[in-house]
């Protein structure tokens, strides 16, 4: 598995000011597969997709996308690559100030020198992909949630990417979207081949569709593996977060004095 | 005492570490976006952006331009006929409005009206991550957002501050001339004989040009560098529209030194 990885992550670090985010991470993710990126939120999740896609630079260490460092890459050269990545933000991010057919099809229009009835047929598809063609004439504003979330899907697939990389696509909707989403990635998967990369700390859809697993914490990879392997595995970190218990390894508390010096610390004045 | 001095100093020393790391940041973000090859469909993006930047800001611009000019023509013509000069309210009005308030003034209502909605407009596209979904596509934000605002602020200025004075000078004409009875050979007369084409039209123009420049570029880097979140794009907004003023009411002093020069 490790020769056709699409992403190959060495020795990556990363800190926000004194905060270490990334303390030696490693990590390869294969061609043509979904994988789950999972952790306690406050793990940099999003920054890992950030850095894959180039927009964050790491301190040190290589990040291997398709053969490339995407760290040495100059701005253009970034530009380049990024047309072979779609990635769904976690607030979807459409443009407000056009349609959903205007936002599928700005990728295409940007990129792409084809004739308009063209472009046409391809945003009605990837619309009807994601069950949305008839709300094609609505404005950002007028979504919910779990639609906008379904129009930033079809507009990350436009082009047909090689990679597609989902940040939390399951926070903040309700089952039933949840359910259509979650199986919009698995069929998307089927369909393209497009390695997909799910950032994600809903451990139920995400296991039920990855085929590999990768559990960060603490700026390390702590458990990887197929979802059976990991919910075998006798680690007590991986344990803790395969069965959502709120403390063990992982600590529920952000890092501060003992409550008892705070208090009396109170008192004391 | 002592510790007080330093924690002063190192406050005092990381401020002016930040200004200059966001001076940085400005001029990147400038070059870059100003040096940006043309590509397909630049035209269009130039165009709406020249349509809610300049056509937009024309009533303001025209409202103003004739108050301000209606007002100067009363207050020269007051002053002037008490020596029977009223026919010199023409050229006054005309080299007042041409060397400093048409750039000038043209400028603090640009940055009020355009500025500030630039800035808002770009601070919510990142505070959304628009921008960052943008550069995900493989799309520059520098290019397709920032730089056509900046070429459209470039165009429309000069051209604005152009309609101002040729308003204003109506205004004028219209209180000095039809209201109050002042000779209208005198007043468009004194006008031709002392109005030179460099001298007073030219370098009110290049004032123009560079007023454009120093607002858009505040404006549109305020908000590509905004704290993304509600407060963060309020002082941005504000932070434009001062900025901006303080900086072309200074600039203009300092141009106005250099091109006239020779005062004392």
């Amino acid at each position: 598995m490790a020769d056709d990885a699409y992403i190959e992550i060495r020795n990556l670090y990363f800190a926000r000011g004194e905060r270490k985010i990334f303390d030696g991470v490693n990590m390869s993710i294969p061609r043509g597969r979904i994988t789950g990126i999972m952790g306690p939120s406050g793990t940099g999740k999003t920054t890992l997709l950030r850095i894959i896609g180039g927009q964050v630079r790491p301190d040190s260490g290589q990040v291997l996308v398709d053969g490339q460092d995407v760290c040495r890459m100059s701005r253009d050269e970034l530009f380049e690559l990024r047309k072979n990545i779609g990635m769904l933000f976690q607030s979807s991010a459409l443009f407000t100030d056009i349609t959903v057919y205007e936002n599928v099809a700005f990728p295409l229009r940007v990129h792409t020198g084809l004739p308009e009835d063209t472009i046409r047929d391809l945003v009605l598809l990837k619309l009807n992909a994601v069950g949305l063609r008839g709300a094609r004439d609505l404005f950002p504003a007028e979504l919910s949630g779990g639609m906008a979330r379904r129009v930033a899907l079809a507009r990350a697939i436009a082009l047909d990417p090689k990679l597609l990389m989902y940040d939390e696509p399951f926070t903040g909707q309700d089952p039933i979207s949840m359910g259509v989403l979650v199986s919009l990635i698995k069929n998307l998967n089927l369909a393209l081949q497009t390695t997909n990369l799910v950032v994600s700390h809903d451990i139920h859809e995400t296991a039920s569709i990855a085929d590999k697993l990768i559990i960060i914490s603490d700026g390390k990879v702590i458990g990887e593996g197929t979802p059976e392997e990991l919910r075998r595995d006798g680690s007590p970190w991986v344990q803790q977060f395969m069965t959502g218990s709120p403390d063990g390894p992982v600590p529920f508390h952000y890092p501060a004095d003992e409550l008892l010096y705070d208090v009396l610390a109170e008192v004391g004045r | 005492m002592m510790a007080a001095t330093t924690t002063l100093l190192r406050l005092l020393g990381s401020r002016a570490l930040n200004r200059l790391a966001s001076l940085g940041r400005a001029s990147l973000m400038w070059l870059t976006a100003i040096s940006g090859k043309p590509r397909r469909g630049d035209l269009g993006l130039l165009g709406r952006q020249i349509h809610t930047i300049g056509v937009l800001s024309l009533v303001i611009i025209v409202l103003s331009a004739f108050s301000i000019g209606a007002v100067i023509a009363l207050q020269f013509y007051t002053q002037l006929a008490r020596f029977g000069a009223e026919d010199a309210v023409g050229l006054g009005l005309a080299l007042v409005l041409l060397r400093e308030l048409g750039p000038v003034v043209t400028a603090l209502l640009f940055a009020g009206r355009a500025g500030s909605a630039i800035t808002a407009e770009i601070g919510l596209m990142k505070s959304t991550e628009q921008l960052s979904s943008m550069e995900m596509m493989g799309v520059d934000p520098l290019h397709r957002i920032v730089a056509p605002r900046l070429w459209a602020g470039l165009l429309c200025l000069p051209m604005l501050t152009a309609i101002f004075n040729v308003v204003a000078i109506y205004g004028g004409m219209v209180v000095a001339v039809q209201w109050l009875g002042s000779d209208a050979g005198g007043f468009w007369s004194g006008m031709q004989d002392t109005v030179e084409v460099w001298e007073d039209v030219g370098k009110g123009m290049i004032k123009s040009v560079v007023f454009a420049l120093v607002v858009t570029w505040i404006a549109v880097f305020q908000g590509y560098d905004t704290e993304p979140t509600a407060e963060g794009i309020g002082l941005s907004t504000t932070r434009t529209v001062v900025m901006s003023s303080v900086m072309v009411l200074a600039i203009d002093f300092l141009l106005t030194l250099g091109m006239y020069g020779d005062f004392r």
